[in-house]
């Protein structure tokens, strides 16, 4: 491994930018996130930036079980998101539909049909700790040595 | 007398500030002990009543399977919503989460299921499919033959005088296996989950 290699690994691990989408869900994930954001968890702390533009994002945060009106959006954020990217699911609705999913209903989990899934918190709303965990321990995995990866 | 340049550069750089400014954490990832999380074990025996089930509001969050050792209640995670239902409902404390179980024992308080079966005896035809297939009845009277005629009383349910009557409500589990079985949609069983509240003189 480069020298290179290691400051982008580094660098990488230490500045993650973050895009939430919801998918349709009830806004409570939605509130748990903006609570990461909150003195009391704080995630500039941990190096995590919450852009709401997909082309500065490295990791998006699917929320919401999939709504019929997200059928192609979502997968046209994913693909503006440069790479290296990664996708977590945030809550139950993403990963199974939790309590919407349910005869006569019209949305169309899990996220994983739609878009790659990395990673997947479970929880219905998860607590901000655990979508903080799970961000800091997703993205040095997925971004550890893209390049080499990719080539 | 204006002090050196050094003392400006001491007093900026000490060693307690650059820690903080360098490394500076505030509250850590961890879950408070009070937080209810997903519900686990105690390792006191499951008696397969299933109220857990019955009191769950997310699909597919619990089931109670089979293991070699018994019965075990599993919880899925990508489906449990953590609303602690299960923990409350089970009458043997077989789950545990947060502060539940010590709340309830503080406040007296538990929640109660009882199940009441109707029988609408327009749509009965006397079949006896309920009375067969109710898993009650064949603990009580394992020769029980169809037409649902039995000897004994101590049924749960049996078929009288061509319609189904339930003789001991009572002695319902719940299981809502005789709906399944009911070809008119004659029978339906009611389940009733409420809190109660035991004061202490009582228990």
């Amino acid at each position: 491994m480069t020298l290179l290699q290691a400051v982008k690994n580094f660098v990488r691990s230490k500045s993650i930018h973050v895009c939430y989408v919801d998918v349709g869900s009830c806004n409570g994930c939605d509130i748990e996130v903006l609570a990461c954001l909150s003195p009391r968890y704080d995630i500039e702390q941990y190096g995590i930036y919450v852009h709401n533009n997909p082309r500065e994002a490295d990791i998006l945060l699917v929320i919401g079980a999939f709504t019929p009106g997200w059928e192609d959006k979502l997968r046209m954020i994913w693909e503006k998101i440069p790479d290296p990217k990664a996708a977590i699911a945030i809550g139950n609705c993403p990963i199974s539909g939790c309590l919407f999913d349910r005869p006569h209903t019209l949305i169309d989990p899990p996220a994983a049909k739609h878009i790659p899934i990395a990673a997947q918190v479970p929880g219905c709303p998860p607590r901000p700790t655990e979508i903080i965990s799970a961000v800091l321990s997703v993205a040095p995995l997925v971004f550890r040595d893209y390049e080499v990866a990719k080539r | 007398m204006a002090l050196p340049f050094t003392a400006y550069m001491k007093e900026i750089f000490r060693v307690q500030w650059l820690g903080t400014f360098l490394f500076a954490k505030t509250a850590p990832l961890v879950t408070p002990s009070y937080s209810r999380g997903f519900p686990e074990l105690t390792g006191k025996t499951c008696t397969h009543a299933l109220f857990c089930m019955m009191a769950c509001p997310a699909p597919g969050a619990i089931h109670v399977i089979r293991t070699p050792d018994g019965w075990e209640p599993r919880i899925n995670s990508g489906h449990c919503i953590r609303c602690g239902l299960c923990v409350e409902a089970c009458p043997n404390g077989v789950l545990a989460s947060g502060r539940i179980l010590e709340s309830m024992f503080y406040d007296s308080t538990r929640l109660s299921f009882s199940f009441r079966i109707d029988v609408d005896t327009s749509l009965c035809m006397g079949c006896g499919n309920c009375a067969v297939a109710c898993p009650v009845n064949k603990l009580i009277d394992t020769q029980m033959a169809y037409g649902g005629r039995a000897s004994t009383d101590e049924l749960l349910l049996r078929v009288n005088e061509g319609k189904c009557t339930v003789l001991h409500a009572e002695k319902c589990t719940g299981c809502k296996t005789c709906e399944d079985h009911c070809p008119n949609g004659a029978i339906r069983v009611a389940r009733l989950l409420e809190a109660v509240h035991i004061p202490e003189e009582e228990v």
